[in-house]
């Protein structure tokens, strides 16, 4: 009835939808990056694709920026907006995560052993499901379409799972012969990519807050 | 016309000073602008000083006998009083510094409707008391329904913004209904006014104090007592309004500051005594007893420089 009224509130809504479908583009290209890495190596396929993860991460940022120029021209209360700024800097954090796992293999030339392939395979697959359930999740809350709180639990049973899976290849990679700085350099890699389940547990954890902070 | 200026000015501090009571805590959390409350505020006060502020008005007047002179001289002191409290940033009672001011001139008239003051005085306890208990009902009921409906995060922001503004409308309402008669009773008890003139006068006069000088203390309130969150905003408000409505309805003018305070302290509750300050408080209890006091004075002191002469050496 009053919708005319809050045209604000309602951009700013549809704006985080837009960044939440960037977000999934950015994961998919980031997917199909490390899928060409694993089974090609590094080339000009997955260099490609590593740009257009950078790409879309970049325009990532340009829509939060926009939200957060929308919300402070005096949408929603102070408190609202702050729980807002604060959910989309920690979304934020898993694009920057992706960039930074490709980054770090692009630029360090990292070469995985055969012997890890499909453990990394594994817990990329892992981690990037915690991505989509942490979207699911975001969506749920804005869209009121299903329980967040069952969603927290299984995002945090899939980020435990994720700690078990790096612990597990860290040790792999340091009990294999090998050279050191090249155990050094793969465990920052699987220490790195560990960062986006643990990333994605806590948005999880923050739109949950959200909601329980709503409720008198 | 020149004879009313005490009564518009009384009604320009009140309308300064009570309005925080109505917005004041919408304001303070930041859930609506100050511009947009003074406005809404303003507007309400006048439809509810002319729809509802008669019964107060009788009540008011019946308090003493005034003549022309002590029907301005009460307004004038009830003015300074409440104006002097404003400035010290206090929500103070203006129903207190009319009340007061008419004591005064009751002394000096040796008349008083000692049953109607008693009704008067009975109702300030009632009042903070009624605003506590409302508070803790409508905060509880309000927590029920907020809490059934499973919003998310731009839906609670909507709907407690357009609850503020419905209740703080409401309040504006309650508040012109019931105060109005502050302003202006003196006179119709003066004869100077009808009862209609009297509400219009008063109900311009608040709405002139909202649009010029009430920032100040929209500030204090909620900021100052309680942190309040926006749904606590809203328990306070609409208790203070239904409370203040009551006593409309009754015919009693009484003091929104009085209310809120008691709806805030009611917040204060539920949420946790540690989140009131104590201090603060202390000052604006001190403020509701010195208020009738200090009035009385200012009308005595009044009425003596009136009958001062110059003689001559």
């Amino acid at each position: 009835m009053f919708k005319f009224l809050f045209k604000k509130e309602r951009q700013v809504q549809e704006l985080i939808f837009k960044y939440l479908d960037n977000l999934k583009k950015t994961q998919e290209h980031f997917e199909q990056a490390m899928g060409c890495y694993f089974d090609f190596g590094l080339g000009e396929n997955c260099d490609f694709l590593i740009a257009q993860t950078h790409k879309f991460e970049s325009r990532a940022d340009d829509i939060r920026n926009d939200i957060i120029e929308m919300m402070y021209s005096k949408v929603l209360i102070p408190e609202s907006r702050g729980d807002i700024f604060r959910l989309l800097e920690s979304i934020d954090l898993i694009p920057n995560h992706f960039e930074a796992v490709l980054f770090m293999i692009q630029s360090q030339k990292i070469k995985i052993p055969d012997f890890i392939v499909p453990d990394l395979k594994e817990f990329m697959r892992v981690s990037l499901e915690c991505c989509d359930l942490v979207i699911r999740q975001v969506e749920a809350y804005f869209k009121k379409t299903e329980d967040i709180k069952a969603l927290v639990s299984t995002i945090d049973s899939h980020e435990s799972r994720c700690d078990h899976m790096e612990r597990k290849i860290v040790s792999k990679i340091f009990d294999a012969d090998m050279d050191p700085f090249e155990k050094m350099q793969l465990k920052e890699l699987v220490v790195q990519m560990g960062e986006i389940a643990d990333q994605a547990d806590r948005v999880s954890r923050s739109v949950y807050i959200i909601n329980i902070k709503r409720r008198v | 016309m020149t004879s009313l200026l005490g009564g518009i000015f009384l009604g320009w501090s009140l309308g300064a000073n009570d309005a925080a009571n109505v917005f004041g805590t919408a304001v303070s959390s930041r859930m609506i602008r100050f511009w947009t409350a003074a406005i809404l505020a303003a507007s309400f006060v006048l439809a509810g000083a002319l729809l509802g502020g008669q019964s107060g008005i009788e009540t008011l007047k019946g308090l003493t006998r005034f003549t022309y002179n002590q029907a301005i001289i009460a307004s004038i002191a009830a003015a300074c009083t409440v104006t002097i409290m404003t400035l010290f940033g206090l929500p103070v009672s203006t129903s207190q510094a009319v009340v007061g001011a008419i004591l005064g001139v009751g002394i000096l008239n040796r008349q008083l409707n000692f049953a109607g003051l008693g009704k008067v005085v009975v109702c300030w306890v009632g009042t903070p008391v009624g605003g506590m208990v409302l508070a803790i009902i409508v905060y509880k009921l309000l927590a029920a329904v907020a809490n059934s409906m499973n919003l998310n995060i731009f839906q609670s922001d909507i709907l407690l913004r357009l609850c503020l503004i419905i209740a703080g409308s409401y309040g504006a309402y309650a508040l012109g209904a019931n105060n109005v008669a502050n302003v202006t009773a003196v006179f119709v008890g003066a004869g100077m006014l009808s009862a209609s003139a009297a509400a219009l006068i008063g109900g311009l006069s608040i709405g002139l104090g909202i649009l010029t000088f009430s920032r100040k203390v929209m500030e204090t309130i909620g900021q100052k007592l309680v942190r309040l969150d926006p749904f606590s905003a809203l328990a306070v408000v609409l208790a203070q309004a239904i409370t203040v409505h009551i006593y409309a309805l009754v015919g009693v003018p009484v003091s929104t500051s009085q209310a809120v305070i008691g709806a805030v302290l009611g917040v204060g509750i539920i949420k946790g005594v540690n989140t009131i300050q104590r201090r603060t408080l202390i000052h604006i209890f001190l403020a509701w007893f010195l208020t009738p006091f200090v009035a009385s004075v200012c009308a005595l002191s009044l009425d003596f420089a009136r009958h001062l002469r110059y003689i001559p050496g």
